[in-house]
């Protein structure tokens, strides 16, 4: 029987640098992530955290290494820090869940099963009834649901979550703590979160690597 | 196609469509514009979405470039295709590589190769009046309905349904990378290639479009029917249709004025299109106060 010891972690990074203009926004960072586990990074603005979950998502040309060692499908969630839009964009909620849900085009229509899913997933981040509403005039933290909606589906391996908590009020950052908390718990979702919430990291994550200039100052 | 002109005229004198369509000239123009609005009304709130209104209007002064270069390389003065889409299609292919790598804005870049394109069309232009009237260049320049063949009918047709498949193809990946680059490359969308591939949609619609709308006025009708449909639009789907209405109307009825007034067909069309684009602007004012 093959020890736990011997299970390679979901995601090893060695020595990952990242230039640009010469300067290094990240100076040989190696990280170990366990599946299964919550890995948060904090650091102070400009530290890389950003940076470094761009080139885990492969959007960003960097020296080193990144390994994935995937178990099941590889399907990786993401949650932006940002995600602006447009005020007069008439792109609504049920558009939005309906583009990497449907094959037809969306502004030909939201089929019933791509209809079931949207609401199955609103449902699951307390948003039910919003399907019509905009996206470009949903709140801060109605936003982040969706976004958190989208990437929950399919069910990801990773989940790579951009100051999450970002904007959310005292209500909404308890319940996506809970959603995360839950996450963790089933063991099925491996987790890698930047964040600048301190005291809801020290509850949540399993490990955290603390990012200073672009190196790693402590994990 | 006589037959088809014919029947056409035959309704008209039987007092079933109005009597300008007894002319062919005309029942050309207006399919035209049936097979334009949705080509250049679906493109057109992609555009607006992806914000490529400029790279719009830089592309018509690039046509207006591939024209001079055709009729200099000895194409027919009434169809300097083999010009047009050469020249766009570099020039589309030269603006998204250097985009994607330089490190100005977007906007700069793209204002780099107008300037460019335009200077070079000025210089060739004038080369040409050594071989053609200008005048004769200037249905390009503004459109004419006059000039349209049975040939560029086709043509129309043919890349209008090319660019349809294409474009029903990757739609959803294209308004999700509009949306976010980094959520939708999650998602599997390649946005390199996506960017590439709307990029030179984009220019065989407005090459094809040029006989009726003008290489100078194209940029109105890719932009301002997704500017007008933002205005009344609710969900995609009615942004799409929408676009397409307005596209369609601002098309039929620039047509009509430009038969009636003897103007150019792509000065009558961008002023239906503002008109338009007023009036939705209206409403949604009155929508707003009344929701207020």
């Amino acid at each position: 029987m093959r020890s736990e010891a011997a299970v390679p972690p979901l995601v090893e990074i060695d020595s990952l640098t990242i230039r640009r203009h010469r300067e290094a926004l990240l100076d040989r960072v190696s990280i170990r992530v366990p599946h299964g586990s919550l890995h948060a990074i904090v650091g102070p603005n400009g530290a890389g955290k950003s940076t470094l979950l761009l080139a885990l998502l492969g959007q960003i040309e960097f020296d080193g290494r990144i390994t994935l060692n995937w178990r099941g499908d590889g399907a990786v969630g993401y949650v932006p820090q940002t995600f602006p839009i447009d005020p007069t964009l008439p792109v609504t909620v049920i558009d939005f869940l309906a583009l990497t849900r449907q094959r037809r085009p969306v502004c030909f229509g939201i089929s019933a099963a791509a209809r079931a899913k949207a609401a199955a997933l609103l449902s699951r981040v307390g948003l039910s009834g919003l399907e019509r509403r905009p996206l470009a005039v949903l709140s801060g933290g109605e936003l982040r649901r969706v976004l958190l909606a989208h990437a929950l589906d399919p069910e990801p391996e990773l989940l790579i979550l951009d100051e999450p908590g970002s904007g959310l009020d005292e209500a909404s950052a308890q319940w996506l703590e809970d959603t995360l908390a839950a996450m963790k718990q089933s063991r099925r979702t491996t987790i890698v979160m930047v964040s600048h919430d301190l005291e809801r990291v020290r509850r949540l994550a399993d490990d955290v690597t603390f990012l200073h200039r672009g190196v790693v100052a402590a994990q | 196609m006589t037959a088809f002109y014919a029947w056409f005229a035959d309704l008209a004198r039987r007092g079933l469509l109005p009597s300008d369509f007894q002319y062919p000239f005309l029942i050309r123009g207006f399919l035209a514009v049936l097979v334009l609005a949705p080509i250049l009304g679906g493109l057109s709130h992609l555009v607006v979405t992806r914000r490529m209104a400029f790279f719009s209007a830089a592309l018509g002064q690039a046509a207006l470039t591939g024209v001079a270069i055709g009729l200099l390389l000895g194409e027919p003065l009434n169809a300097p295709y083999g010009g047009m889409f050469g020249f766009c299609l570099l020039a589309t292919l030269a603006m998204v590589y250097v985009k994607r790598r330089a490190t100005l804005p977007p906007d700069t870049l793209i204002g780099v190769f107008h300037a460019l394109t335009l200077g070079l069309g000025l210089c060739l232009l004038v080369a040409l009046t050594r071989q053609f009237n200008v005048h004769q260049v200037e249905s390009v320049l503004f459109g004419s309905l006059l000039t349209v063949t049975d040939a560029d009918l086709l043509m129309l047709v043919a890349i209008g349904l090319l660019v349809g498949v294409l474009l029903v193809r990757e739609y959803n990946h294209l308004l999700l990378d509009s949306l976010n680059r980094s959520v939708a490359n999650v998602a599997g969308a390649r946005s390199i290639y996506l960017e590439y591939f709307f990029a030179v949609l984009l220019t065989l619609s407005i090459v094809v479009s040029l006989k009726i709308i003008g290489a100078l006025l194209v940029e109105a009708l890719v932009v301002v029917p997704a500017a007008a449909a933002r205005n009344v639009a609710h969900g995609t789907r009615s942004y799409l249709l929408w676009s397409i209405a307005v596209a369609f109307f601002a098309g039929a009825g620039g047509l009509a004025v430009s038969t009636k007034f003897l103007v150019p067909t792509g000065g009558a069309v961008v002023l239906a299109v503002s008109a338009i684009f007023f009036v939705t602007l209206a409403v949604r004012a009155l929508g707003s106060r009344h929701a207020v």
